[in-house]
């Protein structure tokens, strides 16, 4: 089997990743199109899509009414019908509106219609707390990861946003990009012309020994903050970037728990029926009882006013208490 | 006096890019000039001086990232004040810059 | 349908009626909705497409899928859950798909199919191919937000979608008139710059007529167009919801049989006879009896398969 060719490394922002990928996409692909609220001349919200209207067009670049509900619908029938839809929904919070052609039709197709039809359609949306208020806020992703035929995907870094979307424009089903307000403003390396990460990888980035933390998204790097702080206490923590919640990694994060004993699971969304209740529950069907704890919000619509907001977020230093805790012999409760 | 010039603590951003300087090493400099053009994740941002000077040296060349309030160039008031290895340690060269 | 003679029209009506009789028949019909009564309706659209258009329905897709040319056989399979189904057995009438034949597909949301088709009308623009997308609903969808979104899309758009409502004026127990505003629904049209009209449903050769005009309109790239048919259902919404109308209203809504309708107009044109008639029953007959026997035939789907096709 032959090597490939190392692909050059660039550094740029997360926005820039993505707009790269989808470039290099519908460039090799002309059923590629994008469909969403100003993806055109403006080139999305976080200019995630720089440069795609100049360089494809309005038929492939489309802009659309402010309709979650149809324009969801229009992409997976787009999808059905021989198309590769990028769908974008700014605010992850609106693709509740989306759901039904989402979920009811598009993640049930390939079943419902016994193999004749499936839905290639790449929903891409933004999560996360950053000072909009109780609707513009939301991480729902952990809903999402229990619908059959659905996959989910969180990337936390350029490299990653740029993987991702490369594998998720080449998915023959449905796929739930999920990417978060807080991560544009990072830069990180991009392997230009190469690196499609695939689904069901999660990725170890930083190697520890004491317990294992298991995060996505924006959080990971609030784990990489409190494993510094826990290095001041002696405490070594490896953090994994789940990089995709549908299909789990389990491999690597059993394999991570056999070794450390204790997990830690950290998401911006709820604990309630969240990422971490699903990795903590096949973890312990995996190794049996082992020491654990949920880090996420706290239970409340997350606030724009600046104190709330910043009350109801996890944070390293809580990430560290919590991680501290856990060392404890004693029976834990799940804290926040 | 030797100078430095960082880059400008814009709200909500980590690093920049530098997109393009528009001025050399060792050109004179008036208040106001544009000095450099400096990328973020959102918009561009464009620093002029806020005194007069000579532009010394170019730590950060266009293409190449910084981080907020790292320097990007050294600048003094007479062209004979040798150029320090270090940066970090000079005084902050007054600035104004603009989000476009 | 390749043949869209009068007699195979009518052939086709019966053909709906009779194998949906046969269905409800049946201790294991499941959970069905007839059609009973909108024959016109279904056979009326579907005579006037062309093989390469896409038919999308909503759930009351039995009558749709036979006039649009699905095999009975494999479709009687399907709804009796029979793995030789059209859908192998895992969609049943509420998913129906064979979009081989131009039927892309029913679905079971109340509304769910119409921004689907919308995107299907898109991907057919795109392809340049001279087809349209078609999407058939009923009263019971025309108050949904999917309706009026893709209304919004599809004429902002020009997407080749032909919008038809089969507005039999009941949505399970609610009257239209309680639960629409509108005076003619088709008058939606009017706001999105849609050409719209309201015809008989009961009348075969009308609905046949708005229908040919409309598709014009939409193969000659100038956007969506909206027909409004209204018709009689004859039988409850479902095989599982009871009757709400009393006997006499029923009695007089048969009246209006659009099979008998059709059969005394082309009796009267001199096109049929009471013997020529008989072939047709006992045609449709045979075909009705065949399918059965097809999905009597046929196994039902092995337990392994509930976990496939999945992802």
């Amino acid at each position: 089997m032959s090597s490939k060719p190392a692909a050059a490394m660039k550094k740029m922002f997360f926005r820039e990743a993505i707009a790269l990928a989808v470039r290099e996409e519908m460039r090799d692909n002309p059923d590629i199109l994008i469909l969403g609220q100003d993806v055109g001349p403006f080139g999305g919200s976080y200019r995630e899509f720089d440069g795609l209207f100049e360089e494809f067009g309005a038929e492939r670049v489309r802009d659309m009414p402010v309709a979650e509900a149809a324009m969801v619908g229009v992409g997976v029938g787009a999808a059905a019908a021989g198309l590769r839809p990028l769908v974008s929904i700014t605010y992850m919070d609106f693709m509740m509106l989306g759901f039904d052609p989402l979920i009811n039709y598009g993640a049930k197709l390939r079943y419902k219609t016994g193999g004749q039809l499936t839905a290639p359609v790449v929903v891409k949306t933004t999560a996360g707390a950053k000072g909009q208020g109780v609707a513009h806020s939301q991480c729902i992703e952990s809903w999402l990861m229990s619908v059959p035929g659905l996959r989910v995907v969180v990337p936390a870094t350029p490299a990653d946003a740029y993987g991702l979307m490369k594998t998720a424009l080449r998915c023959d089903g449905p796929v739930v990009y999920v990417d978060h307000k807080r991560l544009f403003p990072v830069a990180g390396e991009v392997p230009v012309e190469g690196g499609a990460v695939p689904f069901g990888s999660a990725k170890i980035c930083r190697p520890g020994t004491d317990l294992t933390i298991t995060t996505h998204s924006f959080m990971v790097r609030t784990a990489l903050e409190a494993a510094k702080l826990l290095e001041k206490d002696g405490l070594s923590a490896e953090v994994i970037d789940l990089r995709s919640l549908a299909p789990l990694d389990m491999k690597t994060i059993v394999d991570s728990v056999g070794r450390t004993g204790r997990l830690l699971t950290l998401e911006e969304g709820q604990i309630t029926t969240g990422v971490g209740a699903e990795v903590v529950t096949r973890v312990i069907e995996h190794l049996g009882p082992i020491q654990f704890t949920r880090v996420g919000a706290l239970p409340a619509p997350i606030s724009s006013n600046r104190i709330l907001e910043a009350a109801c977020l996890p944070d390293a230093g809580r990430v560290a208490t919590a991680a501290r805790l856990l060392q404890s012999p004693k029976k834990l409760v799940s804290s926040y | 006096m030797l100078y430095k010039i960082s880059v400008p603590q814009v709200a909500d951003v980590e690093e920049i890019r530098v997109l393009e300087w528009h001025r050399e090493a060792g050109e004179a400099v008036e208040k106001g000039d544009l000095l450099v053009e400096l990328e973020t994740h959102k918009a561009i941002v464009e620093v002029r001086a806020g005194q007069k000077g000579i532009l010394r040296k170019i730590l950060a060349e266009s293409g190449n990232w910084q981080a907020i309030g790292l320097p990007l160039a050294v600048l003094s008031e007479s062209e004979s004040d040798p150029v320090p290895e270090d940066a970090q340690a000079l005084a902050d060269l007054p600035v104004d810059f603009e989000i476009t | 349908m390749s043949d869209q003679s009068p007699t195979a029209k009518l052939r086709m009506m019966k053909l709906i009626r009779a194998f949906e009789e046969a269905l409800a028949a049946r201790p294991d019909h499941g959970f069905q909705l007839i059609s009973s009564g909108e024959e016109a309706v279904a056979v009326g659209l579907c005579s006037s497409l062309a093989p390469q258009d896409q038919l999308l329905t909503g759930g009351r897709s039995i009558g749709p899928a036979i006039a649009r040319g699905v095999d009975p056989s494999r479709l009687m399979a399907e709804l009796l859950g029979r793995s030789s189904g059209t859908n192998k057995g895992k969609g049943g009438r509420g998913h129906i798909a064979d979009p081989a034949s131009g039927f892309f597909g029913a679905h079971a949301v109340v509304g769910g199919n119409i921004s689907i088709a919308a995107g299907v009308a898109l991907a057919l623009q795109m392809s340049g191919k001279d087809a349209v997308a078609v999407i058939l609903f009923g009263d019971g969808a025309f108050g949904a937000g999917a309706l009026h979104e893709t209304l919004n899309i599809a004429a902002s758009m020009r997407l080749p979608l032909l919008f038809v409502c089969n507005n039999n004026q009941l949505s399970v127990s609610t009257p239209r008139s309680l639960a629409l505003a509108p005076a003619r629904l088709s008058d939606i049209g009017i706001a999105f710059g849609i050409p719209s009209q309201t015809v008989d449903g009961m009348d075969l050769d009308a609905v046949s007529k708005a229908i040919s005009g409309a598709l014009a309109h939409v193969r000659a790239k100038k956007g969506p167009a909206f027909v409004e048919c209204i018709s009689y259902r004859f039988a409850s919404h479902s095989t599982t919801a009871r009757e709400t109308r009393s006997r006499e209203e029923l009695a007089e809504i048969r009246a209006r049989c659009p099979i008998v309708k059709q059969s005394g107009k082309l009796k009267a044109a001199g096109a049929l006879d009471d013997a020529s008639e008989q072939d047709l029953d006992r045609s449709v007959a045979g075909a009705v009896e065949a399918a059965l026997k097809f999905a009597d035939a046929s196994a039902m789907p092995r337990e392994e398969e509930a976990l496939q096709d999945v992802i």
